[in-house]
């Protein structure tokens, strides 16, 4: 294959670049200069040129922003989200209300026992928290944290 | 970025991921369907993009492109999608939707690959960047113009070869 030959294969692609505004200063001044004394390629930039602007200004899509704003607010996008989140945590709530009381009111659990289980509950409750709240803290604060190493 | 915010920008991308979702699906209906779930998808969750990666637009079409992919896999799960698409092509339906003066080219684009169609709608009718459609695509920000360029040279034949 001819230098030339490659030059003008090159150019091809070039073509595109330049009409997408994606080509350096260097190539934009090298696809010109080979435009002004090829009528070929000059022809090929018109025509793609011509060919973008029919693709742009096509309706490839006729949905509709209204359609769009009722898919956005359809209720099957968050409803099940939330109504799955608050049987959970209602269930849970109710279940472990019902454990607590039983356990409390209890006959067959000493009360130092009791006392003895809180304060392990309690002091796991706790530590949890404030681990949490940290992570939280950090997440929102810490700058770095994107930094792959 | 919130909620609401994300919202009016995303109404704003709809019909060109519904544009692409089509040409990778071959059908409106379901390219609405992944366009639905894109906007369920992304509003759920509208902490998981970050704009420092990037704009919207591409992140939101790369949710749709991937949530097409998988559309196809759980059509046809033996198969591997991403070959699939070479196959797939907008159906008649979809060609009697258009206008009448789009018509020529909506039968064009049939012919051209998946991937042909794909990447001239994403440069030509949402009007990304090279580094967005690398970014889409998941491909090298250096083989978009090549890919870009023989995919218009393919329609323009096809286009020269209707009229």
């Amino acid at each position: 294959m001819t230098k030339q030959r490659q030059v003008d294969q090159h150019i091809g692609e070039l073509l595109s670049g330049l009409l997408d505004g994606e080509l350096t200063q260097q190539q934009r001044q090298m696809v010109k200069l080979h435009c002004e004394g090829c009528a070929e390629c000059s022809e090929n930039l018109e025509s793609l040129r011509v060919l973008r602007k029919r693709i742009g200004d096509a309706a490839l899509s006729e949905v509709g922003e209204d359609k769009w704003r009722e898919h956005m607010n359809d209720k099957r996008v968050e409803t099940p989200r939330s109504i799955g989140w608050i049987l959970f945590i209602g269930g849970l709530l109710v279940v472990a209300g019902i454990a607590v009381s039983a356990f409390l009111f209890s006959d067959e659990i000493h009360i130092g026992m009791k006392f003895l289980i809180i304060a392990i509950y309690g002091g796991l409750a706790t530590l949890l928290y404030s681990v949490l709240r940290q992570r939280l803290i950090e997440r929102k604060t810490d700058k770095y944290k994107d930094v792959e190493i | 970025m919130k909620k609401n915010d994300m919202k009016q920008q995303l109404l704003q991308l709809g019909n060109g991921a519904h544009a692409l979702a089509t040409q990778i699906l071959g059908n409106t209906d379901d390219a609405a369907d992944a366009v639905h779930d894109a906007f369920a998808r992304v509003l759920s969750k509208p902490d998981a993009y970050d704009a420092r990666t990037g704009g919207l637009k591409p992140w939101f079409l790369r949710v749709v492109r991937n949530g097409c992919i998988d559309q196809i896999r759980r059509r046809r799960p033996a198969d591997n999608a991403v070959d699939e698409l070479q196959d797939q092509a907008p159906g008649p339906d979809v060609v009697v939707e258009v206008a009448q003066r789009d018509r020529a080219l909506q039968n064009a684009l049939a012919k051209l690959s998946a991937g042909q169609r794909e990447i001239i709608v994403l440069r030509d009718y949402m009007d990304l960047s090279y580094a967005e459609i690398a970014d889409v695509q998941e491909i090298a920000q250096g083989t978009v113009m090549s890919r870009l360029h023989r995919a218009r040279m393919a329609l323009k034949e096809e286009l020269t070869r209707h009229d």
